[in-house]
């Protein structure tokens, strides 16, 4: 979160502001991945029902056999919305390449020296250390967020590769190649389990952590104050602001043009 | 209150003449594609001296054992011993033909079924058993070698081949904290050979590596990042919300 000193009056006309931070197709494939993980997390974590591992209780294992119907259901419902969740966001991606993923990729991903900077010192900072030094001004995403987008995307497909070998490795290996499934069973988990102990403090920042309040509502509306933005995003705030008077300017510059004509016309 | 069931079966030895009826009632009933079985008759050459010599044949199968390594490595759980009557049974919908549980069976009772693609092996024709028929091996055995029944009822076949037996012998596979228990009952004839001998079950690189490394350290991850936020939330909660400035 950036220290500037805000005015008042300025603080006020920021929180009236409203900026657009997520199109629709962000915010339906953000909740479409909050679905399918809901659906693929228990089931998955009860079809692991091997006493050797010792991981899931007989408890969860079994209520969910119970609920859909034995093993077999179970592995089935899982492979299903796995199937469904893999070939919505493969859909996503390929329809949307140029015109988002790209641009989004650029901006929202890849890191620039202000993230490296922000990576130095957000540690000390929650640690409790380095108050003299402020925390370099970020984009529309934090250095934070963008690490963990990196695990998230990098994560899924090893987590869709790993769960489509489990699912249908039985259909085209042969016996002797029957390692390539054993050793999509840990990789599958690890992927998840690396995701998952991003998503505590993802959760836990979008949702609970009340200085980012504003960032779990953006995920219905699209929409972020003006304040939140500057606060806490002042690069990507500034580059919409000078985007918005460009526009304005733009706007302005065509009705002094047309006026001119219709005067020249008088 | 019913005592639960124990099917097993007990193969008298000293009456199998090695005419395999039992292996093609078996590839009938259960659809197993030729060049593959769900039960095996080992020959084990002459035994004895002369004068008192015998051909060994032991008819074999699933153990369908008390503490089965192959359920225990399982990692889907389609391979389970049922409570109900204790046959070690594979719901081929839900297996993904890892061969996990082939590599750990002490026996070799288990193999990839070249049409499922998944894992095959006796389910003690549970089909039949259910209503009221005998395993198909059993019900063609004309010597009455093999027999099928449950353990804990006195008046089965099994419980009273065992009470008249000459002698007694299992496979039992014991290692460490592994006691397999089989529950084929070997009667009247000598089984311990070489080459019938259960051996140790074979756990794969990829399963240790999930046990003891994939585990501990995701458990560890998630552990600590509940922990961490667990801590910033209390710290959360102590500062209270500041109206003003969120």
């Amino acid at each position: 979160m950036s220290e500037e000193y805000i005015p008042l009056v300025e603080q006020k006309r920021l929180r009236a502001k409203e900026i657009k931070k997520h199109n629709l197709a962000n915010i339906l494939t953000h909740w479409f991945n909050v679905a399918m993980w809901a659906l693929l997390l228990p089931t998955g974590i009860a079809i692991m029902a091997s006493p050797r591992l010792g991981l899931v209780p007989p408890l969860w294992s079994e209520a969910f056999r119970n609920v859909l119907g034995g093993t077999a259901n179970l592995v089935r419902f899982h492979y299903t919305i796995g199937l469904l969740w893999m070939s919505v966001l493969t859909f996503n991606i390929l329809v949307g390449f140029r015109r988002y993923f790209l641009p989004f990729a650029a901006r929202g991903m890849l890191l620039d020296g202000d993230d490296i900077e922000w990576m130095k010192i957000k540690p000390l900072k929650m640690l409790g250390l380095a108050k003299d030094k402020t925390l370099p001004p970020q984009e529309a995403y934090n250095a934070g967020q963008k690490l963990y987008s990196y695990l998230v995307v990098l994560g899924s497909a090893v987590i869709g590769a790993s769960g489509a070998t489990l699912a249908f490795g039985k259909y085209v290996l042969p016996t002797d190649w029957r390692w390539i499934i054993q050793w999509a069973r840990p990789i599958h988990f690890s992927a998840v389990g690396a995701v998952v102990a991003g998503l505590f403090i993802h959760v836990y920042m979008g949702a609970v952590f009340p200085e980012e309040k504003e960032a779990f509502f953006s995920m219905f509306t699209g929409k972020v104050s003006g304040w939140y933005a500057r606060r806490h995003h002042a690069k990507w705030y500034w580059r919409v602001a000078a985007e918005e008077a460009a526009w304005e300017e733009g706007v302005l510059a065509e009705g002094r043009e047309r006026a001119a004509q219709v005067t020249a016309g008088d | 209150m019913a005592v639960k069931k124990r099917y097993g079966f007990v193969i008298d030895v000293s009456r199998c003449i090695d005419c395999r009826a039992c292996l093609v009632a078996c590839r009938v009933e259960n659809n197993v594609p030729l060049g593959y079985s769900r039960i095996w008759v080992k020959d084990l050459g002459v035994q004895g001296t002369y004068p008192d010599l015998q051909h060994g044949f032991v008819p074999h199968n699933c153990m369908h054992c008390q503490h089965p390594p192959c359920v225990e490595v399982c990692p889907s759980g389609a391979t389970w011993k049922d409570p109900a009557h204790g046959l070690v049974l594979v719901d081929t919908a839900a297996c993904i033909g890892c061969r996990q549980c082939i590599l750990a069976c002490p026996y070799d009772a288990r193999f990839t079924n070249p049409e499922t693609h998944v894992v095959d092996k006796c389910n003690g024709c549970i089909q039949r058993v259910e209503i009221g028929l005998q395993p198909a091996c059993v019900a063609t055995c004309i010597g009455g070698s093999r027999l099928f029944g449950d353990f804990n009822d006195p008046a089965s076949d099994v419980s009273v081949a065992l009470r008249g037996a000459r002698s007694l012998q299992r496979l039992d596979f014991t290692q460490g904290e592994i006691d397999t228990q089989p529950n084929i009952f070997y009667i009247n004839g000598d089984v311990q050979d070489k080459s019938i001998a259960p051996h140790a079950p074979q756990y794969t690189a990829a399963e240790s590596f999930w046990r003891k490394f994939a585990i501990p350290a995701v458990l560890t991850g998630i552990g600590a990042a509940a922990i961490g936020q667990a801590a910033a939330f209390t710290k959360q909660l102590l500062d209270g919300e500041k109206e003003f400035e969120e």
